[in-house]
């Protein structure tokens, strides 16, 4: 059996990639459909952010990748002692 | 038959021809506001969703990820047991 910790940090992966799924999934699907005026828009930021922040997430993410892999491959070298 | 990547690509390319038409407005549709916007952000969102499925498979992998008590032990007699037999016939093991 997985211990205390595993379990709970494993569902609450599990329960974190589920809300932003619902959450997502109404702000992108659902609110296109609901009038403009209506309360439910309070909660969600204007819908251009739903593109732009997962777009700005990925291109930190990815240059973030690229940085540190370009700085260990621009290491020199250690010499060999034979 | 088809191969896994060929039937990946032509589902990719039939969507992105799908989504680049809409975005042209050349789809013999008339779609509503509300539809159209939702085929613009789809991408991201197939994004999300994979980033969704996969943050969830990890969590659920490491939610029931067993000791393996019972090979471990089994693990270590085999070890003891080979070490014997090795020495037996002559190899020092340090």
């Amino acid at each position: 059996m997985a211990t205390g910790s595993d379990r709970s940090v494993g569902y609450g992966l599990v329960a974190l990639a589920l809300s932003i799924f619902t959450y997502y999934t109404v702000w992108v699907i659902i609110l296109p459909f609901v009038n403009d005026d209506h309360v439910i828009h309070q909660y969600f930021l204007p819908r251009v952010y739903a593109l732009i922040l997962p777009i700005l997430a990925g291109v930190i993410v990815l240059s973030a990748l690229g940085g540190t892999i370009a700085v260990i491959l621009g290491r020199p070298k250690k010499q060999k002692t034979s | 038959m088809f191969t896994k990547l060929q039937q990946w690509l032509s589902a990719i390319f039939l969507y992105a021809s799908f989504w680049l038409s809409s975005f042209y407005d050349k789809l013999p549709l008339t779609l509503s506001d509300p539809w159209k916007e939702i085929i613009f952000a789809s991408p991201i969102y197939f994004l999300i969703t994979f980033a969704c499925f996969s943050l969830a498979t990890i969590g659920y992998r490491v939610a029931i990820f067993n000791d393996c008590t019972e090979a471990s032990e089994e693990l270590k007699k085999e070890i003891i047991e080979a070490k014997k037999d090795l020495e037996k016939k002559g190899l020092k093991i340090s």
